[in-house]
């Protein structure tokens, strides 16, 4: 069997290596660059964390787009590879060479879809590797490995992706008989189950710490935390998000006042004479977020889950390729 | 001797429409069976349940002793070459054959070689650019080198021209001779002239149903094309079964099946052949389904 499986795909095999040594090339060159830019950054800010922000960015231009890469592997080995591997042979119907071989289906799919699952695997981890190894200067600037973005392109979620990805265009393929349906079904499929996991799900994976401080006061927390929700408290337990428009209506008349360019604002007015108000009237600031130490149990929490359900998928699909008929 | 097919009231639905209806028939072992029918009459469904690759919706069949199944043993003694004959069209016939090798556990890759460089077929080049019968021949050898104890072969000349047929037909004859009476064929195809030369088995089957099966001598022998004088045919039909029956003003020609010895001097018996066998009974298919539709319309 591996032999049908090498032959079958090693032209494809060797276009998609060629491919990704060239991205990989792109990757590490560039990352060399970020590299060097930050470190020499670090040494002239030395230490100072403002001059770090304000500093020039690290990348620029299309060079930014990388990351998306880890979704991107993913989901092309999904639909070139996964979608047709049932499905085109029962279209082309070289399934009925393949399965009157000595050699029983369940033998055949192990084999096809064993070897494309491992190879997706290793594509999603090869990409996600050089992406966070690139990202690496970035994460430290904005401390922002956590925030929705970065997280999916780093780590070993994107190895996740791509199993899934896979899985579901074997599966898609085998149920709907034809593989243009079924290519259909992966970019729906995975971008649709991406948005409502991320923005639905990860959130939740495990209780969010909410950390409580003066208004006066600021509060970031430490390390590559990703925040959830942080804004102002009122005395009655009412959460308002940050930013002024939310926060105004809400503020008793007299901190209003204080607030310069409002309509009723005195002479004196500044931010922080709100904020001092605000303190006076019981208001309080809250942090809601996921702690920097939760960056690897959500990693692999998420890959947990998309690896779950490609198994799910590849376990159905062996029960319709046991079941029905050829 | 053993039969390597034997089906009891085996039975295919898809959704609501029979594809095969309570098929009960035995194939010999050694035997060459035809399989004929009209389209759509349940050929390929029968040829696929016996290769283990469509399961049945009921009845039971048994192939070379066994249930078709999922199961190495099984399919290595099976030889399967669908209508459309699937091979991977951008390999070669040498990948195919390195496939074949790599797949089945008594594979005769030279067999393959040989024959194919007897039909100057070349090797090296892909199956996609190779004529159809020249890609036939390529299926053929590779079904074969699987030694299969059991051929089942789905109208596989239909889309060749004469010499490519002849060529495809000699290579079955050859393998027939090789193999010694281990080997059991059964192939579907709408040219009887064809089969004549090859089979000594038939099948027929028409509207999902098996009209008869059984050794072509012995059905040929059965039956008798009776002509005579346009009259009731009450007396005949009462000692035969009439498959067919076409009458002019003076004369009927009726094709029967004999009950016993013609015994009505009137009627001269003559000999069918195995083209007016076949075309009766599908004939009579088709009258029964014209009369079902008669009495479809008188209902309603």
């Amino acid at each position: 069997m591996t032999w049908l499986v090498w032959r079958q795909y090693r032209v494809q095999a060797a276009i998609a290596f060629a491919l990704l040594a060239a991205v990989a090339a792109v990757i590490i060159a560039d990352g060399i660059q970020i590299a060097s830019h930050w470190h020499s950054t670090i040494a002239a800010c030395a230490g100072n964390s403002t001059c770090l922000l304000q500093a020039s960015p690290l990348v620029n231009g299309v060079v930014s787009d990388l990351p998306y890469l880890s979704m991107i592997v993913p989901v092309v080995l999904g639909l070139l590879w996964g979608a047709p591997l049932v499905a085109h042979e029962l279209e082309a119907r070289t399934s009925d060479f393949a399965w009157t071989q000595s050699v029983t289906r369940m033998r055949w799919l192990t084999a096809k879809a064993g070897a494309l699952l491992l190879v997706a695997a290793a594509c999603g981890g090869v990409t996600a590797a050089l992406i966070t190894w690139w990202s690496g200067p970035i994460n430290a600037k904005f401390a922002s490995a956590f925030t929705p973005g970065q997280f999916d392109t780093q780590g070993i979620v994107p190895i996740g992706y791509a199993l899934f990805a896979m899985a579901l265009g074997i599966a898609a393929g085998t149920a709907a008989r034809r593989t243009l349906p079924a290519t259909a079904v992966v970019l729906g499929g995975f971008i649709g189950l991406r948005l409502v996991i991320s923005n639905f799900l990860r959130p939740h994976y495990m209780a969010a710490i909410t950390t409580y401080y003066h208004v006066t006061g600021s509060f970031t927390p430490p390390g590559q935390a990703w925040i959830l929700a942080q804004g102002g408290l009122s005395p009655t337990g009412r959460v308002v998000a940050e930013g002024w428009g939310d926060l105004y209506p809400a503020l008793p008349a007299v901190c209003r006042s204080l607030l310069p360019g409002s309509p009723t604002s005195k002479s004196g007015s500044s931010e922080s004479a709100v904020f001092s108000c605000m303190q006076a009237h019981g208001w309080r600031g809250f942090a809601t977020y996921q702690p920097s130490s939760r960056y690897w149990p959500f990693q692999g929490i998420e890959t947990g889950i998309y690896i779950l359900l490609a198994a799910v998928l590849i376990a159905a699909t062996f029960a319709v390729i046991r079941r029905r008929d050829a | 001797m053993s039969a390597a097919i034997e089906t009891r009231e085996l039975s295919k639905r898809y959704r609501r429409v029979s594809a095969l209806t309570d098929c009960t028939v035995t194939v010999p072992e050694g035997r060459v069976s035809a399989l004929v029918g009209p389209n759509g009459a349940g050929k390929t469904t029968l040829l696929r349940m016996l290769a283990g690759l469509a399961s049945p919706t009921s009845g039971t069949a048994s192939v070379l002793g066994g249930m078709p199944r999922q199961d190495p043993a099984f399919l290595a003694e099976i030889g399967y070459l669908a209508q459309e004959i699937p091979l991977y069209r951008r390999f070669t016939a040498e990948d195919h054959i390195r496939i074949g090798a790599h797949l089945n556990p008594h594979w005769d890759a030279s067999l393959v070689r040989t024959r194919l460089k007897e039909l100057r077929i070349p090797l090296d080049q892909r199956v996609g650019t190779l004529s159809g019968g020249q890609r036939a021949q390529v299926a053929l050898a590779l079904t074969l080198a699987k030694r299969p104890r059991l051929l089942l072969l789905d109208e596989p000349v239909a889309a060749l021209d004469p010499l490519a047929r002849r060529n495809f037909l000699a290579t079955l004859t050859s393998a027939m001779a090789d193999a010694e009476g281990t080997l059991t064929v059964v192939l579907s195809s709408h040219l009887i002239t064809d089969l004549e030369r090859v089979c000594d088995h038939l099948i027929l089957l028409a509207g999902s149903r098996v009209q008869i099966c059984g050794d072509i001598d012995m059905l040929l022998a059965e039956h008798k094309v009776l002509i005579g004088p346009r009259k009731d045919t009450g007396p005949v039909e009462r000692a035969h079964t009439v498959v067919h029956a076409v009458t002019t003003a003076r004369q009927s020609t009726l094709l029967v099946r004999l009950g016993g010895p013609v015994t009505d001097p009137a009627y001269q018996a003559e000999d069918v052949s195995l083209e007016e066998l076949v075309l009766a009974y599908m004939g009579a298919d088709e009258a029964n389904a014209d009369k079902h539709l008669m009495a479809v319309g008188e209902d309603s």
